[in-house]
């Protein structure tokens, strides 16, 4: 029979980090994955990712998967793509199909990686064609290059469901709304702030009553919830959509394990049921370890993360380490790990109704609810500074883990601190040169360079931009808020775009000045812009004293 | 049409030959090499089959291979699971209804409805 030190079942970021460490320590070791492609999850992320440098922080997922690849091949880990394992015994046995052969093969020892498959919500009419999972969406978008439909409306404001947003937005679909039953934005606020100033409506305690159509979804209604999740007559929406994506949470694939006699738990905080493991992975049955979302549901730099340290773990329990050395490397990366459990996501504050910040800020609640910052509440963070001349606005009020803006910035700018929950804040004394590093590596797009005085009564606001096409300088448009309401005119003052801003644009908008702190998004003029005006004279907050001069029309 | 033209984070999707295949006996294009499914919802097509008992739509849900619900009849066989099997040249597609074709190879194109 086929033998290999280790065999890894899944060649996601967890399992193919692992399979790397455990190589590296000399170990040969096989990779089985049922897909036609490496990767798992990692290759469907295109936004830049939280953490820090160490985490490979700013670099965008599928960047990461392109690494992780190399690195397996150069440490001489052999993946077996189409590979489907069907079982797992006691015995350190895998049960192999490869095309149509069934296969066994013997490991010294085992890790599986398999990851974690996404929930489902029954709704009448949830079965129609153009219903659709989150990840299915991005699968058409950003592997097959088709989009997923042309109206669509989310359901989940997790962290899956507000990037998926923002993806589909990039692809060019049309986002109607995003919607949860929960009465609070699941997801990073900062996520969140990115899809709303696009002008996607944020409906929370609201879920979908029914998908409408008879062969493919051709509308959706939408209800209001009440404590007890029950649909509050007489508050139902209707859509036009064709699309319908489902991001209600992702749950651990974890039946090997169960099949393969470890102790399992049902542990909600961590998505289900997983198995009994230590902090290196190891299950209650020697020699079979575990790590990534099959052991608890997080991100994919904690299953890289999670990986290494299992690979590590494998290795040692094969005798092929130290203790010690083990014990040193496993320790450097479990501080790197905690790390990023940190902050008000962390999985110890999941479910908690935190209100302030670690520094005492308040958390905004309008953010938590309709997924934007008040104009008013914005000023009570530390990243938010009034300077002459230009300098950085730093939206970004929640506590997560991630600090790129400060090691982008080459003045000093932007501290974090060793935290790197910290909340982001401005030194007023640093001289910005307006380079626009920190808006480029913001994970969360959530900086904005605005010099609030730039002359003839106009403020201008720079802002990063992932989309197609991209204005250049002289376009007219209109400046929309942190709600993407229509705010007043906007002129393109210029645009940038770097081999080191990695596909982020800047673009430089000049509005009146009255809306420097406001204008957040900027929407090219298609149409005519007389029915524009008119909606610009609705102000969304207090009213603006300034009205834009109308000199495009 | 439903293909990104360009994407402004991945640019211009990387794809094999045009070719072309049948799909419920009409000729249709995808490219070479990607799953029949998105050639499919490139093209507009929602429903890959009809359940058996209820007769009911189903269409892509997970596009990775896991809910079967966009299995069609591919080259005659059926229960193949379109959003994982490439696309090749010269492929008969079919609707699949409860295990077989709902319109036999060369009948008439179906008109979408049950
Ligand atoms: C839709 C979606 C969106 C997400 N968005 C983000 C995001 O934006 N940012 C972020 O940080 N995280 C995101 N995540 C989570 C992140 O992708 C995961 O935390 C991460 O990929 C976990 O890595 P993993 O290696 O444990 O699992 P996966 O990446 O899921 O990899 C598991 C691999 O195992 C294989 N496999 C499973 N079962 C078998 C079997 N029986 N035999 C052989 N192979 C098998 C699968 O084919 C897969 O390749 C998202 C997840 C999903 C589902
Ligand atoms: S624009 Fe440049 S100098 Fe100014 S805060 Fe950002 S990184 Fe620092
Ligand atoms: S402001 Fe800094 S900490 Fe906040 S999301 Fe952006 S890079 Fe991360
Ligand atoms: S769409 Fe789920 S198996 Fe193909």
């Amino acid at each position: 029979m086929e033998r290999h030190d280790l065999i890894v079942v899944g060649a996601g970021p967890s399992g193919l980090s692992a399979a790397i460490e455990a190589a590296k320590c000399g170990l040969d070791v096989v990779v089985f994955d049922e897909c036609a492609r490496p990767g798992g999850q990692l290759f469907k992320q295109i936004h830049k990712f939280f953490g820090s440098k160490e985490h490979k922080a700013k670099i965008r997922g599928f960047r990461i998967g392109e690494e992780l690849l190399k690195e397996a091949s150069d440490a001489g880990v052999q993946v077996v793509l189409n590979a489907t394992v069907l079982g797992l015994y006691q015995e350190k046995e895998v049960l192999v199909r490869i095309g149509d052969e069934i296969r066994h093969v013997k490991g010294d020892a085992i890790l599986v990686a398999t990851g974690a498959s996404e929930n489902t919500l029954a709704f009448p009419g949830w079965t129609l064609p153009g219903v659709i999972g989150a990840g299915a969406a991005q699968t058409m978008m950003n592997l097959h290059g088709v989009k997923p439909g042309e109206r669509v409306l989310m359901l989940g404001s997790g962290n899956v469901g507000l990037v998926v947003s923002f993806q589909l937005l990039q692809a060019g679909c049309e986002v109607v709304a995003l919607v949860d039953a929960a009465p609070r934005i699941g997801g990073y606020g900062v996520h969140a702030a990115k899809v709303a100033r696009c002008g996607v409506p944020f409906y929370l305690s609201h879920t979908i009553v029914r998908a409408e159509g008879t062969d493919h979804v051709t509308g959706v209604v939408i209800g209001e919830v009440d404590k007890s999740w029950q649909i509050i007559p007489g508050t139902e929406k209707h859509f036009d959509v064709d699309t319908i994506c489902v991001a209600v949470g992702l749950s651990p694939m974890s039946q090997l394990l169960t099949m393969a006699g470890c102790d399992m738990a049902d542990d909600p905080k961590k998505g289900g049921y997983v198995p009994v493991c230590d902090e290196t992975g190891a299950t209650s049955v020697p020699g079979i370890f575990v790590s990534g979302d099959v052991s608890g549901i997080e991100e994919a730099s904690s299953a890289m993360i999670e990986g290494r340290i299992a690979g590590i773990a494998a290795a040692k329990y094969l005798g092929y380490v130290e203790q010690a050395a083990e014990e040193n490397e496993v320790h450097a990366l479990e501080t790197s790990l905690d790390a990023l459990r940190q902050g008000m996501f962390a999985p110890k504050n999941r479910g908690k109704d935190l209100r302030e910040t670690e520094e005492g800020c308040p958390i905004s609640q309008n953010l938590l609810r309709k997924g934007y910052l008040s104009d008013e509440e914005v000023f009570a963070y530390p990243g938010v500074r009034k300077i002459a001349g230009v300098h950085p606005v730093i939206e970004c009020t929640q506590n997560i883990p991630c600090n790129p803006c400060q090691d982008a910035c080459p003045k000093g700018c932007i501290t974090i601190g060793e935290n790197i929950t910290s909340l982001p804040v401005v030194n007023p004394d640093a001289q910005c040169i307006g380079c626009g590093m920190c808006v480029a590596s913001c994970s969360g797009q959530a900086i904005f360079l605005v010099d609030e005085d730039a002359g003839a009564d106009t403020a201008t606001v720079t802002l990063p931009y992932e989309f197609l096409p991209l204005p250049k300088a002289g376009d007219k448009g209109q400046a929309l808020s942190r709600s993407g309401a229509p705010l007043c005119e906007a002129e393109v003052a210029g645009v940038r775009s770097a081999p080191a801003f990695d596909h982020t644009n800047l673009l430089t908008i000049r509005v009146p000045k009255a809306y420097a702190m406001r204008a957040r998004f900027f929407q090219p003029m298609e149409g005519g812009c007389a029915e524009w005006a008119n909606q610009w004279t609705v102000p969304e907050t207090s009213a603006p004293s300034f009205r834009g001069p109308m000199t495009i029309c | 049409m439903s293909r990104i033209a360009e994407h402004p984070i991945l640019g211009a999707p990387e794809k094999g030959r045009l070719v072309t295949f049948t799909y419920d006996g009409r000729p249709m294009q995808g490219y070479e090499g990607e799953p029949i499914a998105m050639a499919l919802k490139a093209a507009g097509v929602m429903v890959h089959r009809y359940t058996a008992k209820r007769h009911e739509p189903r269409g892509i849900f997970c596009a990775i291979g896991r809910c079967t619900d966009c299995v069609m009849v591919v080259d005659g066989k059926p229960n193949v699971r379109t959003c994982m099997t490439p696309l090749r040249e010269g492929m008969t597609v079919q609707t699949q209804d409860g295990v077989t074709a709902k319109v036999p190879e060369g009948g008439a194109p179906t008109d979408g409805k049950a």
